[in-house]
């Protein structure tokens, strides 16, 4: 999983020294009435990388993704948050469900908006206490780095299917979210919006998140990913790695 | 016998002159009520978001179970209530039978399977993205319970209004544990049975009106409410 991709990004990325997240998963299980839709998956997420997902529709992408958040119970799973520590020691999925809700963040291939305006849904990833000042200036950060100034009182419901992806990747950004599995992310988007989307998870990759995109268009995420997973037949087959 | 056109006239002269007694009853009626559905919502609510969003042993089976209290007689809950709070009743020695409370919580119980249906409904419809989103931003479950209501709000108001409507003209339940006192248990639905069978069709009428305004009203909000919850989809 040792590859470097020359480009800028991602070696801003390796160059930093801090310590990066990183969780494994192993022997994850999941059938669905009679099929063995996920058979005995081991995968671990590492912050500043990042992994793309293949499949057919209906290999079992976004139930593995939902396992993985926390939101989809899976019959066998078990997840070990510092697997590179001494101590470490996987523990069954029951056991870190919250953990997972909290620390994993997943992106729904339609992301959801709230009723209220695009401020409204970006102030709440961002924590109670905050003082309004410090919340105004955070929401105005975060309008300016996924480019939605011009949508910032714009009723978030009624955006478009670009746009409401990159009000999801802002909220993760000011959540700082260091997990994030990201489902079809561009699906039914123009070129246009795609690069948009693909400039804003670099910049998250840069930031150190650890990405895992389930996606069919590979193409478009070239520069961004370091490793190529493809699921069939239930299993995890390593894919070749671009370019 | 008065003609139906007399008593009507005398009916609004009634309601338009403010007579005593009959806005006295009227209060009343709204008094319990209100104060019946605002103390069955609240586990209502609670009940219906478990019922939708929780998967557990007997959930269909208490789905079910609020389903056919739904079309339960109010007669019947009059009795299960009659019973409980009369003097040998379980609950005797709290003297509660004829009086508000006993009416609060016969109507409490007859509110409470409509709103857990239709809530339940409300909170099915409910994206489940909603929930998972909230739970995604690292948002406090008791948190994310309520940002999920105020996404089903007009669902859940419709709710509300459908209990609402279902109490204020029930007549069974509040005649049984309320015994009709004036001035104290007597509501619009046992006033009306009452002049009626004493021949002041006058009063009995202007109840009616009152009862029919309020139905009207119910309807209209409810008409509104269920159009802006589906607009808000
Ligand atoms: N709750 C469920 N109950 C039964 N079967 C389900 C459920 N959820 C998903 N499935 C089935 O599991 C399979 C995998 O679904 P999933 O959504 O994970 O596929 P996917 O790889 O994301 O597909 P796509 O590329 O179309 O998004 C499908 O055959 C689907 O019908
Ligand atoms: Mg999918």
């Amino acid at each position: 999983m040792n590859v470097t991709v020359a480009t800028a990004a991602t070696t801003a990325a390796t160059n930093a020294t801090t310590a990066r997240v990183e969780i494994r998963f192993s022997a994850i299980d999941k059938f669905f009435h009679r099929r063995h839709l996920l058979d005995d998956l081991s995968l671990s997420l590492q912050g500043g990388r990042a992994l793309l997902l293949s499949g057919e529709n209906g290999a079992g992408k976004t139930t593995l993704l939902r396992i993985l958040a926390g939101l989809e119970k899976p019959h066998h799973c078990m997840v070990d948050f510092t697997p590179a520590e001494r101590h470490s020691k996987p523990r069954p999925w029951v056991q870190c469900r919250r953990r997972l809700q909290r620390e994993v963040m997943y992106l729904h291939q339609l992301p959801y908006m709230f009723d209220g305006s695009v401020s409204h849904n970006l102030a709440l990833a961002l924590p109670r206490a905050m003082p309004r000042a410090q919340r105004a200036e955070k929401i105005r950060q975060a309008l300016q780095w996924a480019q939605l100034e011009a949508f910032q009182n714009a009723r978030a419901k009624t955006l478009s299917g670009g746009e409401k992806q990159r009000v999801s990747l802002a909220r993760a950004w000011l959540r700082q979210a260091r997990i994030l599995l990201l489902d079809e992310p561009i699906a039914n988007m123009d070129g246009e919006s795609q690069a948009r989307t693909v400039k804003l998870l670099h910049r998250l990759k840069n930031a150190r998140a650890a990405l895992f995109i389930s996606s069919h268009n590979s193409d478009a995420f070239r520069h961004l990913i370091d490793h190529r997973l493809a699921l069939e037949n239930g299993k995890l087959r390593p894919g070749q790695c671009p370019r | 016998m008065p003609s139906l056109a007399d008593a009507t006239v005398q009916a609004l002269s009634l309601l338009i002159l403010g007579d005593r007694d009959l806005w006295e009853i009227i209060g009343i009626s709204f008094r319990v009520s209100v104060t019946a559905i605002a103390i069955a919502i609240p586990p209502a609510l609670l009940t219906a978001f478990f019922l939708a969003h929780l998967e557990f042993p007997g959930r269909r089976v208490l789905i079910s179970l609020f389903n056919t209290l739904l079309s339960l007689p109010a007669v019947v809950i009059g009795l299960v209530v009659y019973l409980l709070l009369s003097r040998q009743g379980p609950l005797g020695d709290w003297r509660l039978l004829f009086t508000q409370t006993a009416m609060v919580v016969a109507q409490v119980l007859l509110a409470f399977p409509i709103l857990v249906a239709m809530s339940h409904a409300a909170f099915q419809a409910a994206d489940q993205r909603a929930w998972e989103t909230a739970r995604t931003l690292g948002i406090a479950s008791a948190r994310a319970f309520v940002m999920v209501v105020g996404e089903v709000r007009f669902g859940l108001l419709a709710a509300a209004l459908a209990g609402f409507g279902r109490i204020i003209a029930e007549v069974g339940a509040s005649m049984m544990v309320g015994g009709n006192i004036l001035h104290y248990t007597r509501n619009i639905p046992t006033a009306i049975a009452l002049e009626t069978s004493m021949g002041n069709f006058a009063q009995g009428i202007a109840l009616g009106i009152v009862l029919l305004v309020i139905a009207f009203a119910l309807n209209l909000s409810l008409q509104y409410f269920q159009g802006r919850g589906r607009l808000s989809l």
